[in-house]
């Protein structure tokens, strides 16, 4: 409880500063044309609250003001860097998102409110990718962190070569998205379906299974991250705790129930954030595994959202990130990418803000 | 040491002096976008320039380590500006209209069907000419006992009959890796089907110039015969077509099934060509049976354009290069035996040696060639909406009634 209201403390001070800075800057700059040497105020001379509060915090010779002076000075590179390329871009980018730009007119786009969000949720392809993308990150987070949680209990057990283990199912991660994808496009198409009977077909032809594809790709390449997390967290369990339940005759079940789970809660707040982000912003291992497809029908209950009579056919694994690069890039509807990338941050912020603060709960601390 | 220096203090001061008294000299800038003709290119130009005393630079800038449409708009803000540069089509023009000259009535146009024409005035001069048909394996089609020079004007029906006698044959030879056509129609090949194979509705049939069909698809305006009569045609592709290949092929599965000699017919253009190397049979283009019947011309067209920038005062100039381009052996030596492009230019006499380029030429000249519209869709139609839409006939997941409905429903939303 103390940590987090010095965490806030300090959040807010970082705050005021960031905002407070700029204007200190100006106003010493300003008292330096006058011939004021600003430095040299009296902290102790008596004046009304707001003049004694800049005096003795800001501008005056006492060691606070000094310190903030300082402070203030030194957050100014990074300050700029940041303003410029977080603040002024997210900025220009929202006011992209309600422009005709298309990547040529630039300059002269028009303004047009909010329809590029409009028409985003009028286009069933968009919604289409937004159901499949929460299903893709539901599925894909459960897989990842059941795997990987399970790999490290594996590899935290007395097992020989057990650093060899860790290494081997690290190692997937170390291949680059794209080029796993192309191999195991190779492994599902070719070498898979050579076994013939029930696997002739690959998985990757049919949008009802192409997912499921896509999950185990990525949980093969992720998991093996994810366990090290889980290792580390493990590791700091407490063995007298695990002794203590042993002669108390808690069995493997409870110990790892009520001991083990709660005492790693951290790691799974951890994990879970970053599996949840990087399942919705999947892009690199999507596009060469199927580029998007195969083709399939669009489900009856969005087709009926829109009232469409007959079902259209939309890329199955078309995940939002794909969808937003093809409207920007394929489509050059540059404007409506954007605005649907606005959405998509204000979505997945909203998202994994919620997971953090549940996970949250549910951390114990020693 | 003092001697040194006055020494190279005074050759200094010569050399710049030469600098400054040589004479101002005619530069031609060429900016293209072929980084693999970059070479053959300057060649080419720089002994034209001798023979024409003008200095002919080449800039290229393409590929992947520079994006030409970016540094274009460099070009333009620099103060020599280039003299000749690329367009892609509409699409290029539309960008760059105000820089872009009017050829007129130059000799070369009479010489090609090619050339980039917008409401029947001249802009471009095409750099080469691809084209794709059915390209056909010429010993297995002699071995099943195909006609060829039958099938070159041909229907739906004469082609359902030679792919039956072609799978009669193989039956009959226990070849039952060899497909009758190699054609792919998976998430990573939409452009094969959305763009090419679709193009057979937009153009096949139709004058070289005739453009109703793509306007009208542009108003959201569906021609339900021509588009049955698409489905038909696709039917009988995916029937007879490999399924593996089909449903999940790459480009070299695809392009590999037919160099490898096991595939009869290949729906692909001519600049497969540099993967037949190790094929030992003979090869060419059959036309595509977009229609029912009555198709006698393979899908040829100029994907860049060279243009002159109307703000050069060099335009004399750039108008005599590709002129001569045209028109003289030298140049018809660059574009075929140097650059190994198919050249749009009907006084070509010199045949490339890769076969389907060839092929491409040998239809080009002899006048039969169907438009290529595909790329005047919107941005995106081919590929990600119609694209799908074929992947799901292909693999059966949609009868020939819905893939018919899902095609009009996607172009009536262009509307």
């Amino acid at each position: 409880m103390n940590i987090g209201l010095r965490k806030i403390n300090f959040g807010v001070i970082s705050v005021v500063m960031f905002i407070i800075s700029p204007f200190i800057a100006l106003i010493a700059l300003i008292a330096k044309l006058f011939k004021v040497d600003i430095h040299n105020l009296d902290p102790l001379k008596k004046r009304g609250p707001y003049s004694s509060y800049l005096v003795s915090k800001w501008l005056g010779n006492s060691g606070s003001a000094q310190h903030n002076r300082t402070f203030s000075i030194f957050l100014m590179p990074s300050l700029a860097t940041f303003s410029l390329f977080v603040i002024y871009t997210f900025i220009n980018g929202v006011y992209l998102s309600m422009t005709n730009w298309n990547g040529l007119n630039t300059g002269h786009e028009l303004f047009v409110g909010l329809s590029n969000y409009v028409s985003m949720f009028n286009d069933y392809g968009f919604v289409y990718s937004l159901y499949k993308t929460i299903l893709y990150s539901l599925l894909n987070i459960f897989a990842i962190n059941i795997v990987a949680f399970f790999l490290a209990m594996l590899v935290t057990q007395n097992l020989k070569l057990k650093n060899l283990y860790r290494a081997g199912f690290f190692l997937p991660n170390l291949i680059g998205g794209l080029v796993l994808g192309y191999i195991w496009q190779f492994i599902f198409n070719r070498a898979v379906t050579s076994l013939g009977g029930s696997f002739a077909t690959s998985l990757l032809v049919s949008g009802d299974t192409a997912l499921l594809g896509l999950i185990i790709v990525v949980t093969w390449q992720y998991a093996g991250y994810i366990m090290m997390i889980y290792i580390a967290a493990l590791q700091n369990v407490p063995q007298d705790l695990i002794e203590a339940s042993k002669i108390d005759g808690a069995n493997a079940y409870q110990r790892l129930r009520t001991i083990i789970m709660p005492l790693v809660a951290q790691a799974f707040t951890v994990s879970m954030f970053l599996t949840l982000v990087t399942s919705f912003k999947q892009y690199d291992t999507v596009m060469s595994l199927t580029n998007g497809g195969p083709g399939t029908l669009l489900p009856q209950w969005i087709a009926s959202l829109f009232g469409l009579s007959a079902l259209p056919a939309v890329s199955s694994n078309n995940l939002i990130a794909l969808n937003i690069y093809q409207e920007a890039f394929s489509r050059y509807q540059l404007g409506v990418g954007q605005a649907k990338a606005i959405v998509f941050f204000i979505f997945l912020l909203s998202v994994s803000l919620l997971q953090v603060y549940y996970n949250k709960r549910k951390e114990v601390e020693l | 040491m003092k001697k040194l220096i006055v020494l190279v203090m005074a050759l200094l001061i010569v050399s710049s002096l030469t600098a400054c008294t040589k004479k101002v000299e005619k530069t031609l800038v060429i900016f293209q976008n072929k980084v693999e003709i970059n070479d053959v290119l300057t060649t080419y130009a720089t002994a034209w320039g001798l023979a024409n005393d003008v200095t002919v630079e080449v800039k290229t800038c393409g590929g992947d380590s520079c994006a030409y449409g970016t540094q274009i708009l460099a070009e333009f803000q620099a103060e020599r500006q280039p003299d000749i540069f690329v367009i892609e089509g509409m699409g290029g023009y539309n960008v760059y209209d105000e820089k872009i000259m009017e050829f007129g009535t130059d000799a070369w146009i009479s010489n090609t069907d090619l050339e980039f024409k917008v409401e029947g005035k001249v802009f471009g001069f095409p750099v080469a000419v691809e084209g794709w048909g059915m390209a056909y394996n010429k010993t297995i089609l002699d071995a099943a006992g195909v006609d060829i020079e039958a099938l070159k004007d041909v229907s739906q029906a004469e082609y359902k009959e030679a792919f039956d006698k072609i799978q009669a044959y193989y039956d009959a030879n226990g070849m039952a890796d060899y497909a009758v056509v190699s054609m792919a129609a998976a998430s990573g090949m939409y452009w094969v089907t959305g763009l090419h194979n679709f193009n057979g509705y937009l153009s096949a049939g139709l004058e070289y110039s005739d453009n109703s069909v793509i306007t009208d698809l542009n108003n959201g305006i569906v021609d339900e015969e021509r588009l049955a009569q698409l489905a038909d045609w696709f039917e009988l592709l995916k029937t007879y077509g490999d399924q593996a290949v089909l449903t999940t092929g790459t480009y070299d599965d695809q392009v590999g099934k037919f160099a490898d000699g096991k595939a009869a017919f290949l729906h692909q253009g001519n600049w497969t060509d540099s993967s037949y190397a190790a094929s030992d049979f003979e090869m060419g283009y059959l036309p595509h049976a977009t229609m029912a019947t009555g198709n006698d011309s393979i899908f040829i067209g100029a994907p860049s354009y060279y243009v002159i920038n109307k703000d050069s005062e060099m335009t004399d100039v750039a108008k005599a290069f590709l002129e001569d381009l045209a028109a003289t052996t030298a140049g018809h030596d660059y574009m075929v035996n140097q650059a190994h492009m198919v050249p749009a230019f009907n006084s070509v006499t010199l045949v490339p040696s890769t076969p389907l380029s060839a092929s491409v030429m040998a239809w080009n000249q002899s006048g039969k060639a169907y438009a290529w519209w595909q790329n005047d869709m919107p941005s995106g139609f081919g590929m990600d909406t119609l694209g799908p839409v074929y992947e799901l006939f292909a693999k059966g997941t949609t009868t020939k009634a819905e893939f018919i409905a899902q095609i009009k429903a996607a172009i009536e939303g262009l509307k």
